[in-house]
């Protein structure tokens, strides 16, 4: 349908559209104008990507700026879907294109998805090596500028991708036709025409219209650097299912150094003055010209292209420093000394056996006491990398990844004071004896992270399906939305029946809480919930665990116990694994289970793999049991450093940190149930700390309102009872017509606008009025406008 | 028919041979020509043997529908008649196998085969003593454009039709008043009912799934301190498709090497069984474990590194494939603390593993290898209306318009007049309406509630009134609590009769009105009877329905003899008598001239 928000003319690819979608596209185009960033938060599975898109596509196709769109995505199945959306959006676009000119202009938007060359590589023999790493190195071997230009000036004389060359045949920008290619589509295209799919969508991409990646790509400076340097500043950057957005900015700024790693450093510092000597015997002119370069200024040497970067620096844009590097490691074998010495330094602290944690300001002193490095020359260590790495022209640099990783430490380490510490821990657990011990750099503060973004870009997005409480989030990022807004859900019936199990049958309490998790009584209560529902619930169940410890542990005991038999009886059982193709495998075959009718159960962790980007709606997921609330480890020193931080910089408690962690994920986990108002789902949180009001006021506002008194302290039993009532009454044929309430037509929708119209132009003459009247201002006939009509009698 | 194997057994006490065809189980009693027992392969379920040792050899077969199947003895000589049963067990156990296996990969047996509906006869025959299900099979079963299943012979119809009554006993009665009795034969009491049948034929169809469970045989502990592990040949077969090495071991090592108890002995005692179980606490007890060269060949290292030992490259469809995820981006930031690690306690993977492994083969036993290239196929195939399904909002979309049943009104004409005169005379009150100043309706109303405190005030009842109006809600209730002690007081004879002669002729009804009207297009399940057929329906039906009267009178008659107020009965009946009456109308109207049959 198409319609207009305030002369925007809007395509919508559906006749009708939800209330909440209107909502979310109208504060959306505010954001837009006012070219500001905002927090959306839209109820899981009503359309939250499509109205985005909708929205966005409209702006840019209405408007001759046409705003770059920049939508990143958490998951490549996400990221897929989201261009599978795009480009039914397209379609319907096109097919209701009223002129032949809006036609053309709707058939010439092109959107592309980027990952990474591992999911994008066709090369028979590269496209074969199980690691992403090698991926990248063997590719980088095949079409770097070096390697192209021999092989082009003396055919055979190395080795090149075929399909990299073939590229180089069609006019840049235009190596696909315009149109929306989702990821599969690029492979196609690529296999059908024999050209690269990895390179066709790294160059197209200052043309498109949209680019769908994952965060990384923007908040990853080793990414971003290489991705995302040239995208306008007027781009609209949106991140959607934003609720880890935090997450992924402090890993992008955190690094991990294990002993294994300094050995295999120090190999490849051997290999480099190897590499060093061998060229000053037969090329010496080479290192020179680097010398000279590398006087002349830093920036100047990377001239060449984007896509040979080997290693990109791990400093956010605004702290690179824009001077050339210093002269004690301008000289190849002299970097190389430097290096060694930096790495023998870390492999001494590895060897301590108490944990320690300092500032980066005091392991610098330190570093200074011991092995007199300076700071400067650290920070310019990862850039100094690259440029040796480039010069010495070496290959399969996936060998070497372990000392890009310590250049990059050094670099961090170097660059930045404020936000981040050094945390040696040299066992795994407490009661381990045997040391094994981890440098962790870590990043504390997700804002600085994420703060280039925002500065850079005038519109950023921030939207999730669970982003509650919504002022966490500007508090954490460190930013002013223009809007912050979060939907109820609008239903007829209630789709979803939200339950808390507070207590099993036999009224023993339960909880996943660490004194009690292992009490027999709490895991048969638990395992009697999961019997009970594989026997009342049709088709698919997923269980969602707090950690992949305790999954583990309670899989085993239902198994003793005999509970699993008991399921086995209901349903199929499918388990989340460490590896990620075998829980693909086993979740496709969940899916099928659940197509079949048998029905199966998946049991998974919350914030693991399949919470994070894989749904459930439909038959794939009738109920959703959570068991216990997922809250972090909360001995890991990560952890407590991280919250003694939000507590002193952001002021934020750190029980409040915690319970709102545990529950937006929680949450994200009970709303992969719901995809559109026909579906149902049951949502079971199977803790008694679930039933407390602290607890509850962080759920998203649009599950919270669907929590009844009575169903926010349950036991086993009860919540049978009133999941079976609800499942009666679900399964019958809603008789009530939902358009007009929870899903409207045009009609709806310009009613809607004429009220709100009427609405405003109410409000702007009460602001004429100097009446006070904050009373009553609730709507409905103001006492002023019935004040009025009695003065004229 | 070549017999694969045949033995001497008796069956109900009676001497014969057992045969197993490549079709067939039979038995034969000595003397005979004829079979006596036949029973397909596709109807073997289970099977049980006496044991070992016993004073007979025994084998008993379960059937699909029958589990308690049929019991053989083998009467040779012991040795002989142990080999022999060995044999028949062997070929059973693969049949029984491959039945399990192929549950739902063939289609259901369909019970019933459809017939060409040829116009019977029999139909118009007013009286058939019994049910004759060679004379109604071609009435009741039909070839109409809908697929339905019918049967391929007369008597899984009755078997259906036996069960259907014996699960509605209001329907036995009724079949009972008006079939036994003759009043309308058994095809035209089913016709309209096939839903039914059908229904039961559906579920008659349903065989069970396989059980989940894993394979976990338990062993139980006598006394003595011994344990003991029963082995049926059901179990031998679950452990081979469960766990194939074990029937990679049985095929090498049975007979050469060990005989067939040995082999299960000692593989309950051997590491492997203990691999296979299903338990974690089962790798404490490996080291009271003996060494056993020859399982011990078999056993492969436990499953349990972060990544699975059997790699599998199978494509996955795009939107569940984490390892795309995995593989997007390099990995950053810190390790994930301890309790996000996965496989931290060892023996969990494997068993995770084993559940994986066997809900996808229980899967794959059902719907068949869907893994094969033909699903590669349909995955790199799978057009964008595919994935456009997994994205899409159906309740966004106008409902289409279903194509409607077309109200047919008897003079059309008229209504449409008359509605719009009434809406030309309601449309100027409109008008009207709408000029009403809202402002005067307001002040109206203000009016009349000034003062309304004194109104309220003044307000006075008269006493008489008020008196009525009691008296009149008092006897309301004293009727009502009377007529509902009085409800049952009807003599239980008097009431079946009641009952009964309000049933029939709700029958006679449906049936008259079924063969009137042209018969719904979905429903469609018999053959449409002829033109004459229906007529001869009807006329016979009406000639039923005119009885109706007489038969209330005569239930009238009989409650003025058993002292009950005849009224209430005539009351009773009323409604019955309405539609029957309305009927006879429209019988007489539609056709005057009655084509009596003959």
């Amino acid at each position: 349908m198409k319609f207009t928000i305030d002369n925007l003319p809007i395509v919508f690819p559906y006749d009708r559209i939800y209330p909440e979608q209107y909502a979310y596209m109208c504060d959306l185009k505010r954001t837009l104008d006012a070219t500001g960033h905002c927090v959306l938060e839209m109820p899981s599975g009503t359309g939250k990507t499509v109205s985005l898109l909708s929205l966005i596509v409209s702006y840019q196709q209405f408007y001759p700026t046409r705003r770059k769109l920049i939508y990143c995505s958490r998951t490549v199945p996400e990221i897929e879907k989201a261009l599978s959306e795009l480009k039914r959006l397209m379609d319907y676009r096109i097919s209701t294109a009223e002129t032949e000119e809006e036609r053309t202009k709707e058939k010439n938007f092109t959107g592309l998805g980027l990952t990474s060359r591992k999911n994008l590589c066709i090369h028979p023999e590269v496209s074969k090596e199980k690691k992403g790493k090698v991926v990248d190195a063997r590719c980088r071997d095949l079409t770097n500028a070096v390697a192209c230009q021999k092989g082009r000036e003396n055919p055979g004389s190395v080795p090149l991708c075929d399909w990299h060359e073939k590229l180089n045949e069609a006019e840049p920008g235009n190596l696909v036709p315009p149109g929306i290619w989702t990821l599969a589509d690029v492979l196609q295209y690529g296999r059908d025409h024999g050209t690269c799919p990895y390179f066709t969508v790294r160059r197209m991409m200052p043309f498109v219209d949209v680019v769908i990646y994952s965060f990384h790509y923007l908040l990853d400076p080793k990414v971003a650097e290489q991705v995302s340097k040239e995208i306008s500043k007027d781009a609209i950057v949106v991140f959607d299912e934003a609720h880890n957005i935090d997450n992924v900015c402090i890993e992008s700024l955190s690094v991990d150094l294990t002993r294994p790693m300094l050995e295999s450093a120090s190999r490849s510092v051997h290999k480099l003055s190897e590499k060093i000597e061998e060229i000053k015997q037969t090329d010496a002119s080479k290192l020179q010209d680097e010398y000279a370069k590398l006087v002349e200024g830093l920036q100047e040497a990377s001239d060449a292209r984007d896509e040979d970067a080997f290693m990109a620096n791990p400093v956010l844009p605004d702290d690179l420093l824009k001077e050339a590097v210093p002269g004690n490691i301008r000289k190849a074998e002299h970097f190389v000394a430097f290096l060694k010495r930096f790495v023998e330094y870390l492999k001494t602290r590895m060897r301590v056996l108490h944990v320690v944690a300092e500032t980066p300001l005091s392991f610098l002193q330190h570093l200074k006491d011991i092995t007199y490095i300076e700071r400067r020359p650290l920070r310019f260590c990862a850039e100094r990398l690259q440029s040796l790495v480039r010069t010495l022209n070496i290959t399969r640099l996936d060998e070497f990844s372990s000392l890009q990783k310590v250049a990059s430490f050094a670099t961090l380490v170097a660059t930045y004071e404020k936000g981040f510490l050094l945390i040696l821990e040299p066992f795994e657990t407490d009661n381990a004896t045997v040391p094994n011990p981890i440098f962790h750099f870590v990043c504390l503060d997700p804002a600085i992270a994420i703060k280039p973004v925002f500065e850079r870009f005038s519109s950023v997005v921030i939207t999730s399906g669970t982003i509650s409480p919504l002022d966490m989030y500007p508090k954490m990022l460190q930013f002013t939305p223009v809007v912050q807004e979060t939907y109820p859900m609008t239903l007829t019936r209630n789709a979803f029946l939200p339950l808390i199990i507070t207590r099993g049958s036999d009224q023993v309490a339960i909880s996943s809480r660490f004194e009690v998790r292992n009490d027999p009584a709490v895991v048969r209560n638990f395992g009697s919930i999961l019997v009970e529902y594989s026997k009342i619930v049709p088709d698919g169940i997923v269980a969602f665990f707090p950690s992949y410890l305790y999954m583990e542990s309670i899989v085993a005991a239902w198994n003793d116990m005999g509970i699993l038999n008991e399921v086995w009886k209901h349903k199929l059982i499918f388990v989340e694994t460490p590896d990620a193709n075998e829980t693909s495998i086993a979740l496709e075959n969940y899916r099928r289970a659940c197509n079949n009718g048998r029905g199966a159960v998946l049991l998974s962790v919350a914030r693991g793999k399949v919470a994070e980007g894989i749904d459930f709606d439909h038959n794939y997921g009738r109920a959703v049991i959570m068991f216990g609330i997922p809250y972090q480890y909360t001995e890991s020193r990560i952890l407590k450093a991280r919250l003694e931080y939000l507590r002193d910089a952001y002021r934020i408690r750190e029980s409040e940190f915690l319970g709102f962690d545990a529950i937006r994920n929680a949450a994200q986990c009970v709303g992969r149930v719901l995809r559109g108002k026909t579906d149902w789902g049951l949502m079971v949180f199977a803790d008694k700390r679930f039933a407390r009001a602290d607890k509850r006021a962080k759920l998203p506002r649009w599950i919270n309102q669907y929590i009844t008194e009575t169903a926010a302290n349950l036991s086993t039993d009860m919540a049978l009872t009133l999941s079976k009532l609800f499942m009666r009454t679900i399964s019958q044929n809603p008789n009530e017509n939902q358009t007009g309430i929870s899903l409207w037509t045009l009609e709806d929708v310009e009613k809607a606008q004429a009220k709100q119209k009427a609405l405003a132009l109410e409000m702007e003459q009460l602001q004429e009025d100097p009446v006070d009247e904050d009373e009553y201002g609730d709507g409905g006939f103001s006492d002023r406008l019935i004040g009025e009509l009695d003065l004229d009698i | 028919m070549p017999a694969l194997c045949t033995a001497k057994a008796t069956f109900k006490k009676l001497s014969g041979s057992l045969e197993l065809t490549d079709t067939h189980l039979q038995w034969t009693q000595d003397s005979k020509k004829a079979p006596s027992v036949r029973v397909p392969y596709a109807e073997f379920a289970s099977l049980f043997c006496s044991r070992e040792g016993a004073a007979q050899v025994r084998l008993k077969v379960g059937l699909v529908n029958d589990d308690a199947g049929h019991n053989f003895t083998f009467t040779s000589p012991q040795p002989i008649s142990l080999t022999e049963r060995e044999n028949f067990k062997r070929e059973l156990t693969t049949i029984i196998g491959r039945n399990r296996g192929a549950i739902d990969a063939t289609p259901a047996r369909t019970p019933l085969a459809s017939t060409p509906g040829t116009p019977n006869p029999t139909v118009s025959r007013p009286t058939v003593p019994l049910p004759r299900p060679s004379t109604s099979r071609a009435v009741s079963v039909s070839s109409g454009s809908t697929p339905v299943p019918s049967g391929n012979d007369a008597t899984t119809d009755f078997r259906l039709r036996k069960k259907v009554l014996v699960g509605n006993p209001d329907l036995a009665t009724l079949h009972r008043e008006l079939v036994v009795t003759g009043q309308i034969t058994e095809a035209e009491f089913w016709e309209g009912r096939e839903h039914l049948l059908l229904a039961q034929a559906a579920s008659d169809s349903q065989k069970r799934g396989r059980p989940g469970t894993l394979v976990d045989p338990r062993p139980q502990t006598v006394d003595g301190g011994e344990i003991k592990i029963v082995i049926t040949p059901q179990l031998v077969h679950d452990i081979f498709e469960e766990f194939p090495v074990v029937a990679k071991a049985y095929s090498e090592n049975v007979p050469n090497k060990l005989s067939e108890g040995e082999f299960w002995k000692r593989y309950f005692h051997s590491r492997l069984f203990h691999a296979h179980r299903a338990s974690i606490r089962s790798s404490a007890a490996q080291h009271v474990m003996k060494d056993d060269p020859i399982f011990d060949k078999y056993l492969e290292p436990d499953d349990d590194d972060l990544e699975p030992r059997r790699q599998r490259d199978e494509d996955v469809e795009m939107f569940v494939d984490l390892g795309a995820t995995r593989e997007d981006h390099d990995e950053t930031g810190n390790v994930k603390d301890v309790t996000m690690q996965a496989g931290r306690q060892k023996g969990v993977l494997p068993l995770i593993r084993k559940f994986n492994e066997h809900s996808e083969r229980l899967l794959k036993s059902v719907l068949g290898p869907d893994d094969g290239p033909a699903a590669k196929r349909r995955r790199l195939d799978a057009d964008s209306s595919d994935r456009y399904n997994e994205i899409d909002l159906d309740d966004l979309h106008d409902a289409q318009d279903s194509v409607g049943i077309i109200l047919e009104m008897q003079d059309r004409q008229r209504y449409f007049e008359g509605g719009l005169s009434s809406a030309k005379s309601t449309s100027t009150e409109d008008v009207a309406k709408q000029k009403m100043d809202v402002r005067a309706a307001l002040r109206e109303a203000k009016d009349n509630t000034q003062d309304w405190g004194r109104n309220l005030a003044q307000l006075k009842l008269e006493k008489k009134s008020a008196d009525e109006a009691l008296g009149a809600m008092t006897k309301n209730v004293t009727a009502r609590l009377e007529t509902r002690i009085q409800k049952n007081d009807l003599p239980p004879n008097l009431f079946r009769q009641m009952a009964t002669c309000q049933t029939a002729a709700n029958e006679f009804l449906r049936q008259y009105w079924s063969s009137v009207y042209p018969p719904a297009s979905e429903l469609q399940t018999l053959a449409t009877p002829t033109l004459a057929q229906r007529a001869t329906k009807e006329a016979k039906m009406i000639g039923y329905l005119v009885k109706t009267h007489e038969k209330v009178d005569a239930l009238v008659r009989t409650a003025r003899i058993e002292g009950v107020e005849p009224g209430r009965v005539e009351i009773a009946m009323k409604p019955v008598l309405n539609a029957v009456d309305k009927a006879l109308a429209h019988h007489r109207a539609r056709r005057p001239p009655i084509p009596r049959p003959t």
